[in-house]
């Protein structure tokens, strides 16, 4: 060290001596800090409720009266409820280092009370098809997560929540902050028993599966056990359709499956990576997408296949976009809007493509069956497939009409959904018990639509593959031959 | 690339298909990955603000990992059916496992840089440096998805190991990361693609042919096998 280092560090010495015992407040050992009057800022000022500390001040002015049931008392009528929320509540509560103001947005004012409850949405979002098996968009979260049994349907603002009275009419307290326990489904029995008053089916139906997609918004579960031979018999179906492409010789030559594998798919990445693949673009907007085949075949034939084709694509389209919003961003009000069944627009297009559906079906029923032009023959395949899609879309309209009846849905939104609500009137005519038998209609509509999907290598309908198929693969051959 | 002639193939559309995933999900690792290193940097807080944030970049990250490791499960997958359906050999001349004979064309190869043996060594299907850029890849993807999940879920793999194995984890996956950088895009990319014979680019290990100049010129003791037996190549490799 140097002349400097030397007078350098003799200063620092120098400078930790001192500062400390004049740089800052000095406490005097044994002192007690004199109590200070209140201020009115010591209560009523914003904590920092992103702190711990902050909670903690902010949950300390709550308790100061909500902790104590004498000092919380509030008067609902004639009657006397308590608001008292014990401390102990808390302890093994998800919720315990969250400030009771973060829920309770609206409470601490003057007068002192809350005109919109807790506020659950500002932390989490709605539940999806999966968690809630319907999302459940017009109950209340208190409603299935609280302890208490007492539900209401709130006919002015069309939601179920939880009930300020009890089923003797007595104003009941509803301070009990203890959340229900939602492991299984029976706290689901709350609302879906057999008679309630709050339009929830009788029953408790599974969520809808991820093969429900092609027409509704959906959650990627399985939904109910009866998709699983379903799919099995559809995987079955698909396993033996394509083990028969592969089966026979290539050009007189026997190759093992390897080689057919290895050939086929080296052809495809020599035309993906080629300008053929414009010529294959072309195909599928054309003969695929557009169906210009069927259009040159007959445009009865085109507005027929295309009522049903169309339809079905655009449902599925807006389901998938329905699942990619809603898992990306749950609380956003396009999300909302999109799995929203009363949703003006979903149930208005929603309808709508039913309704081609159901058209294009009865056309095409008629086409058979009336008027009997001698190029179409009606075979024994194009029967079920009709049956089948009949049926699904039947069912489904006559289950929308059910759940509009029993949910008591108001005109608006219920009339957007224009043929489901007219089958909800067409219901008032028919005393059945619909809470009841909405369970029953539903899994008929599901066990159609699992047929379908059991159905779909074997029938009529396995041409939604092979048909795209052979019309990609065809033209390349069809361009071969012409440059040979 | 010369259209006539004999044309090998030398890949088959399974192992294109697995380059080209790997290829593009190795570039956005590297460069969602040093973003989040070098968050202070002004290059990466600008990309980072492109792609939403440091959040979304660790979920790019997180997703792109998933989609490169899958490739590596799917190799797995192959070797199992080259192995049990194709009652393929791992070793031997047409193999990717290091033998005794890289030590020699290596050394060979050298002599022939410095100019102490007239030609080139013949070299069979895979060179050592073809071995070395797979084996690189393959032990690194392993090692990198590895610390890769021990920092994705580190409350369980601390359940049951200590929490310095997060420490070790990060340091390994930084700097293996980092070695892989180096070695695949300026020594890879190299070798493979600016060579002299090839440069602009090597097109083999995207159309999976090569053309028998190129065939003779580099990989002659296989060029001469396949002459021998006659039957074109198929895109076999352990």
């Amino acid at each position: 060290m140097n002349r400097y280092g030397w007078i350098g560090l003799g200063i620092a010495t120098v400078l930790l001596a001192i500062v400390p015992k004049y740089g800052y407040p000095f406490v005097e050992e044994g002192r007690e800090p004199r109590p200070r009057p209140l201020v009115c800022l010591d209560c009523h000022r914003q904590r920092n409720i992103e702190t711990n500390e902050g909670v903690a001040a902010a949950n300390a002015f709550c308790t100061d009266c909500h902790a104590h049931a004498d000092k919380s008392l509030r008067l609902a009528g004639t009657a006397r409820i308590q608001l008292n929320v014990p401390a102990d509540l808390f302890t093994n509560d998800p919720h315990r280092f969250i400030a009771c103001v973060r829920c309770h947005t609206d409470v601490a004012r003057s007068p002192h009370l809350s005109l919109i409850g807790s506020q659950c949405r500002s932390c989490h979002p709605v539940h999806g098809e999966r968690q809630a098996h319907d999302p459940h968009l017009r109950v209340d979260c208190q409603a299935c997560h609280f302890a208490s049994s007492f539900i209401v349907l709130d006919r002015d603002l069309n939601r179920v929540r939880l009930s300020r009275f009890n089923d003797q009419a007595q104003p009941v307290s509803l301070s009990d902050h203890r959340v229900a326990a939602t492991k299984d489904f029976s706290f689901c029995r709350k609302c879906h028993f057999s008679g309630n008053a709050v339009g929830a089916p009788g029953s408790v139906l599974p969520a809808k599966s991820f093969v429900c997609l092609a027409c509704h918004p959906a959650s990627l579960s399985l939904g109910h056990w009866m998709f699983v031979p379903a799919l099995l018999i559809f995987g079955l179906g698909v396993f033996s359709m394509v083990s028969f492409w592969f089966k026979g010789s290539v050009r007189e030559e026997q190759l093992s499956l390897h080689d057919k594998v290895a050939s086929g798919s080296d052809h495809i990445w020599q035309t993906v990576f080629s300008r053929r693949v414009w010529d294959k673009a072309r195909i599928f907007l054309l003969d695929v997408a557009l169906q210009r085949r069927i259009l040159q075949e007959s445009v009865k034939r085109w507005s027929i296949h295309s009522l049903i084709y169309y339809a079905f694509l655009c449902r599925l389209i807006l389901s998938l976009f329905a699942l990619i919003v809603y898992n990306i961003v749950p609380g956003s009000s396009l999300a909302l809007a999109l799995i929203d069944k009363n949703h003006w627009m979903v149930s208005f297009i929603y309808d709508f493509l039913g309704l081609c559906i159901l058209l294009g079906i009865i056309f095409a029923a008629v086409q058979r069956y009336v008027i009997r032009p001698p190029h179409v023959l009606s075979a024994e395949q194009d029967n079920i497939a009709l049956i089948i899609i009949g049926l699904l879309v039947l069912s489904g309209f006559v289950l929308e009409g059910a759940r509009i009846w029993i949910t008591q849905t108001p005109f608006d939104p219920a009339a957007f959904a224009f043929l489901g609500y007219g089958i909800s009137r067409l219901l008032l005519f028919l005393p059945a018990a619909w809470q009841d038998a909405y369970g029953s209609l539903w899994y008929i509509h599901a066990g159609v639509w699992a047929v379908f999907i059991a159905y779909l290598p074997f029938g009529k309908l396995k041409h939604m593959f092979t048909t795209p198929l052979s019309l990609m693969l065809g033209s390349s051959e069809k361009k071969q031959e012409a440059v040979h | 690339m010369q259209a006539n002639g004999v044309r090998y193939q030398r890949f088959s559309v399974l192992h294109r298909i697995l380059h080209f995933i790997v290829m593009l999900g190795f570039t956005v690792l590297a460069a969602t990955g040093l973003t989040l290193a070098f968050s202070g940097n002004f290059a990466a807080r600008a990309f980072a603000s492109v792609l939403g944030g440091a959040a979304a970049l660790a979920g790019w990250h997180k997703w792109f990992a998933v989609i490169t490791y899958s490739c590596v499960i799917v190799h797995g997958l192959w070797f199992i059916y080259y192995k049990s359906v194709l009652k393929g050999k791992l070793t031997g001349p047409h193999s990717i496992a290091p033998s005794r004979r890289d030590v020699g064309e290596f050394a060979h190869h050298l002599r022939f840089v410095i100019g102490r043996s007239k030609t080139p060594p013949r070299f069979e299907r895979f060179t050592y440096l073809e071995k070395i850029d797979y084996w690189a890849v393959f032990v690194g993807m392993n090692t990198m998805g590895l610390t890769g999940l021990l920092l994705w879920f580190p409350e369980f793999f601390s359940s049951f190991l200590p929490g310095f194995f997060v420490n070790i984890a990060r340091i390994l996956h930084f700097f293996e990361a980092l070695l892989a950088i180096v070695i695949k895009f300026i020594i890879h990319g190299g070798m493979a693609h600016f060579r002299p014979s090839v440069y602009p680019g090597d097109s083999t290990i995207f159309s999976g042919k090569t053309t028998e100049a190129k065939m003779k010129a580099e990989h002659p003791l296989e060029w001469e096998r396949l002459k021998g037996s006659e039957a074109p190549a198929a895109g076999e490799k352990p």
